[in-house]
């Protein structure tokens, strides 16, 4: 178990949350203003707001804050893989649940990866919203190829 | 609907981006922001995506962007073309093959590999999907799968 520690500490079978939230309108209109998606769904009236799929990069973000408070560690974290389906639109207001489970720690050409699964969970009616895996490469400084 | 966007090899594209500072920068404001989520804009410490001195830490040549900004000028993309209903049911998945520095140049595409029946009436199509640069050479990779 290496959660309460640094993220680059994270082992196979830490479990990240879960965490509850609600979605707010601030949160989708600046996530998809900062990606240029200037879309009515993105960046229109309140009602008429859907979370962009891939805000679920920052639930991530979030299961880090609330799992590991120490921060990232010594060195650079670098995403490799982004893989999201959805289910169903994620509206604002929206009441959700985010947990997250490190399902592979494991080295390669001399980089350390690491891969958290996660399920987004509508709160109120139970169902599942999102499932997401992500894969990073926990520490960069000898690495030459991923972004 | 456009027999074209379910047409296996139809290929759209949106117009070339350079990739900034600016537009690394703003992911790397996004993330404190959107945690404080009070409506005001937030910073965070140096990262590689807009510092140069810490990227240079850390084994890079100067900043890169986040991958996040490439598969989302993909997810932008798909939803220039099947419209918002994308935003609440699809799949895509991306890969960082290749880093992007500032100011290189991005072209976000997607290619209809095929569609099949989805249930539901629904058809499911998919692409693959990528970002390159302007020689052609693949930076991001990976595949989507969109519902008709």
């Amino acid at each position: 178990m290496a959660t309460g520690g640094v993220v680059s500490d994270l082992d196979k079978g830490d479990v990240l949350g879960p965490v509850e939230y609600t979605l707010s309108p601030f949160v989708v209109r600046e996530y998809s203003h900062a990606v240029e998606m200037h879309h009515p769904c993105f960046q229109g009236r309140q009602g008429d707001l859907v979370m962009p799929p891939t805000l679920i990069h920052l639930d991530k973000l979030r299961l880090y804050r609330h799992a590991c408070p120490g921060g990232t560690g010594a060195s650079a974290r670098i995403h490799f893989e982004y893989d999201a389906e959805v289910f169903e639109a994620v509206r604002v207001g929206d009441r959700l649940s985010v947990r997250g489970e490190i399902t592979d720690r494991y080295a390669k050409n001399g980089r350390e990866y690491a891969v958290l699964e996660m399920k987004l969970t509508n709160v109120d009616t139970g169902r599942l919203v999102m499932r997401y895996l992500d894969r990073v490469i926990l520490a960069y400084r000898s690495a030459s190829r991923a972004a | 609907m456009n027999a074209e966007i379910s047409k296996p090899g139809s290929e759209f594209a949106l117009a070339p981006r350079p990739m900034t500072r600016e537009r690394m920068r703003w992911y790397v404001d996004a993330q404190p922001t959107i945690a404080a989520d009070d409506g005001r804009i937030h910073t965070q410490e140096p990262t590689i995506h807009d510092d140069d001195d810490y990227a240079r830490r850390q084994g890079l040549p100067g900043i890169i962007a986040d991958g996040m900004i490439s598969t989302n000028w993909i997810l932008g993309l798909l939803i220039d073309v099947y419209g918002e209903g994308v935003a609440g049911r699809c799949r895509l998945r991306t890969k960082y093959v290749a880093p992007i520095y500032e100011d290189q140049t991005v072209i976000t595409r997607a290619r209809v590999v095929d569609v099949a029946p989805a249930g539901d009436g629904l058809r499911a199509c998919r692409l693959d999907v990528w970002c390159e640069d302007d020689t052609g050479t693949k930076l991001t990779v990976g595949e989507a799968t969109v519902y008709l």
